[in-house]
Order: structure tokens, then C-alpha cells, then sequence
């Protein structure tokens, strides 16, 4: 009886599959961290590692451990952890980013007109060491500092890794360094603050040579900055033979053409959309 | 006879091409700017920013699938790029490649940038993944995967440069 009994028992045990091998992985795993996926059973075989910038392949020795270099697991994201012997088991885990360690920042424009409301903006968006997005809170610290010596800062908490702000051009034309601080990171980029458009734009004419010269008074903007050189003045001028256009650019602050008239003509002057005086003059001489 | 041969060829060719095309074709994608802030997405945007994106799996997909990182050019850039080029060149490395069924993508836009140069995307993606090595699928599963995703201009198209999955949603989301 007891042979029987025995005899029984053996059959069963052979007749039972294996117990699969089952996997467990941690719960909170940070990017770049070494960690190991624990396995109940037989660890014997072919594990797998898919993540986002990984796909490992490594043969497995019985052991109640797989562990996973920090190395492996750099992007976060999902990932999954699958052994194979006779049959695959798996499991998924997540990496979430290590710290927030780095930044990108994006300030645009780079030339912006002076004394404009919310013309400049930055985002900046938090990294961590492996350039993975921070998307618990983290605080940026924004500074702006202009070469006049003045000087805002303003922190903004992360919103799903992006902080941004807006600014308002200064009312003097200079450089100003926008910075962005998270940590002991600090990111800056430069923004030149330029005139804007010309303001009170007058000529006065003269005559060289038998030909009329015109030309501008020093050309600022409404704030007194000086109209960049190379920014296009056109004079315009009617008179017997026609209408004529000479477009001309600033150098050194002033604008100046040469014009040929017959009799009297009427000499207007513009830069973008601003018209500035107008000149009556006689026939040439 | 010959000429029968030849007819029943092309059509087989055409028949086998166009499968694969079906298999390859770009993923449906549904798109919502209502929650887009601070800046409102333009609707030209709003039509090649979708566009783009299906067309961006389209070739993930595909390279993921047949290991052939050149095919991420087109539409990633970043660390997008260079991660999924690393995964591809360890894919191929070890003999494995994945093949994706996409069931498609719900976009939601969480931020546009003042300027209009970088857009954060919400993407609940509904996806069948296979993993193979070799021949042999390992692993074969559905997956509801959402993804954080981050959107630049290029040239003529909107590029993907931060394709990041979020912890996987709980049951009944």
C-alpha cells in the first residue's frame, strides 16, 4: 500500500508543470539607480530588459535576484522585465527622473524693441542628470539683468517640468542676460533690447553741386535711443517730372540722399510706417 | 502561359504591397487644443501638429519593428532621436525587435509657448506590443500607455523632441 502510495505521489509530481518563476520589481525606482528584480522561483534562463533607450538580452544563472545597473534604466518611462525558460514571465516598472539637475531654456526674441509689454519670453524646462523632464514641482529661478545695471528676479514653480515667464522690453536700448537657475544650475541667454520704431523724424535739404542733398536730423526713437544704422529711410520726391523714391540707411544716425529737381518740389520722408516732416524747395541752381 | 504567369505575379506583388502599406499606414489621431495655454494654437497648427504626430509613430513604428534607426529621422530630433536610436542599435545588437499595433492616440495640449516654438502634449495612447526575439514573440500584450509628449517646429513640420510614457493609469482611467 505504502508503495503504491508513494509510487502515486511521484507520478503527480511529475505530471505537475514546474511552478513558474514570478517577478517583482520595486515600486519607486529613480533614473540611473541600481536596483534588482526579485524572482520567486526558478530564475534559471533568458532575461529581457525593454525600455525606452534599452533593449538587454543576458542569459540568467538560478539566483533569487536579477540585478539591473543603474546604466540600464538612464530614461524614464516604462519599462519591462521579461524571463524566459520554458516559458516567459514578466513584469513592468516604472523610472521616474532623478532630480531636477539641469535646464533647457528657450528665450525668444533676441532683438526686441524697447519699452514693449510682454515681448520677451522664457521657458525653461527642468532635467534631470540624464536629460530626463522633472515632472514633480521644482522651482526655476528666472533672473533678468541688463548692462545699465539693473537687475528683476521672479521664481516660478514647474508646471509638468515647464516654468515660463513674460517680460517687458526696457525703456533703454541695451543687453539684457536672462537667466534660469534650478539648483546649482544656471542657464542665460541674451536678448538685445533695441530702439524701436523712429519718432519726430525730421530732413533739412541743402544744396552741393547742383544737386539737392537731403538729409535726416540724428534718428531716435519716442524713448531717445538711436535708430540702429542700416535701418531704411525713404525720401520721397514730387515735383515736375514726377514722383521718385530713394530709399536710403542710417549711418552714424543720420539718413541722407542726393535728389535731382526740377522746379519746385515737395520732399517727404519716412522709415516703416512713420512720416516725418515735409519740405517745399525751389528748381536747382 | 508565360504572360498569364507574369499578370498573376504583379497582382500578387500588388496585393502583398498593399498590405503591407495597410500595416504601415499612419495611426489615427484625435486632437484637443481647448486646454492649450498661455498661447492659442492656430489652425493650421492644429491640423500638422496631429498630422505630424501620427506620421512621427508611423515611422517609430516601423524602425522599431525592423531596426533601422534612419527611419527616425524625418520626424524626431533631441533626445527623442537619440534615445530611440539607442534602443534600435541594442535591439539590434541582440537580435530582438518590437512590433507595435497601434490603436491610436487621444492628443491633449497642456502648454504652447508664447512664441509658439515648443508644444507639451498629453498622448493616451492605445497600443498592441509584441516583443520578438528572432521570430519567437516573447512577450505579446495591449497596452494603455500616456505619453508626455514635447512638439517643435522645423522646417515644414512639427517635430517630436521628448517622447516620455508617464506612470501607467490606474485601472478604470
Amino acid at each position: 500500500m505504502r508503495t503504491v502510495i508513494t509510487w502515486l505521489l511521484c507520478s503527480l509530481a511529475a505530471a505537475m508543470p514546474a511552478t513558474a518563476a514570478e517577478l517583482h520589481a520595486p515600486k519607486d525606482i529613480a533614473a540611473g539607480t541600481d536596483f534588482s528584480i526579485t524572482v520567486n522561483g526558478d530564475s534559471h534562463g533568458t532575461f529581457y530588459l525593454i525600455g525606452p533607450a534599452t533593449a538587454e538580452k543576458r542569459s540568467v544563472e538560478n539566483g533569487s535576484e536579477i540585478s539591473i545597473p543603474g546604466t540600464d534604466i538612464e530614461k524614464a518611462g516604462n519599462y519591462q522585465a521579461i524571463l524566459c525558460s520554458d516559458e516567459c514571465v514578466s513584469t513592468e516598472f516604472y523610472v521616474h527622473a532623478a532630480e531636477a539637475d539641469r535646464l533647457s531654456l528657450l528665450v525668444h526674441p533676441s532683438r526686441v524693441p524697447v519699452a514693449t509689454t510682454n515681448a520677451i519670453s522664457a521657458v525653461a524646462i527642468a532635467l534631470d542628470r540624464f536629460h530626463n523632464i522633472v515632472f514633480s514641482h521644482a522651482q526655476v529661478d528666472f533672473s533678468v539683468n541688463s548692462n545699465n545695471g539693473s537687475s528683476a528676479s521672479h521664481a516660478q514653480p514647474t508646471n509638468r517640468g515647464i516654468a515660463w515667464i513674460r517680460l517687458t522690453s526696457a525703456a533703454k536700448a541695451s543687453s539684457a542676460k536672462i537667466s534660469a537657475a534650478v539648483g546649482d544650475t544656471t542657464e542665460t541667454r541674451v536678448v538685445e533690447q533695441v530702439a524701436s520704431e523712429a519718432c519726430n523724424l525730421h530732413i533739412k535739404s541743402y544744396w552741393e553741386a547742383n544737386h539737392l542733398v537731403v538729409q535726416t536730423d540724428p534718428v531716435r526713437d519716442c524713448s531717445g535711443n538711436n535708430v540702429p544704422d542700416g535701418t531704411v529711410v525713404s525720401f520721397t520726391k514730387t515735383d515736375r517730372s514726377g514722383k521718385t523714391t530713394v530709399d536710403a540707411p542710417i549711418k552714424k544716425g543720420i539718413a541722407k540722399a542726393e535728389m535731382p529737381v526740377v522746379g519746385n518740389a515737395r520732399i517727404s520722408v519716412a522709415s516703416g510706417v512713420v512720416l516725418g516732416n515735409e519740405l517745399n524747395v525751389g528748381g536747382a541752381r | 502561359m508565360k504572360r498569364s504567369l507574369r499578370l498573376l505575379l504583379a497582382v500578387a506583388v500588388l496585393f502583398v504591397a498593399s498590405g503591407y502599406s495597410a500595416a504601415q499606414s499612419s495611426p489615427s489621431v484625435e486632437f484637443n487644443a481647448a486646454n492649450a495655454g498661455p498661447r492659442s494654437v492656430e489652425d493650421l497648427t492644429s491640423q500638422t501638429v496631429p498630422r505630424d504626430y501620427a506620421f512621427a509613430w508611423q515611422n517609430l513604428s516601423q524602425a522599431l519593428d525592423e531596426n533601422r534607426p534612419g527611419l527616425l529621422d524625418a520626424y524626431f530630433t533631441g533626445f527623442a532621436k537619440s534615445s530611440l536610436e539607442q534602443r534600435i542599435k541594442q535591439q539590434a545588437q541582440s537580435g530582438l525587435h518590437v512590433r507595435y499595433t497601434d490603436h491610436g492616440h487621444k492628443l491633449n495640449v497642456l502648454f504652447y509657448s508664447p512664441n509658439g516654438d515648443l508644444m507639451q502634449i498629453e498622448d493616451d495612447a492605445q497600443l498592441e506590443m509584441q516583443i520578438l526575439d528572432g521570430g519567437k514573440v516573447i512577450q505579446s500584450q495591449p497596452l494603455h500607455v500616456r505619453f508626455m509628449v514635447l512638439m517643435t517646429p522645423g522646417a515644414d513640420r512639427w517635430m517630436v523632441r521628448d517622447l516620455e510614457s508617464t506612470p501607467a493609469p490606474r485601472s478604470g482611467e
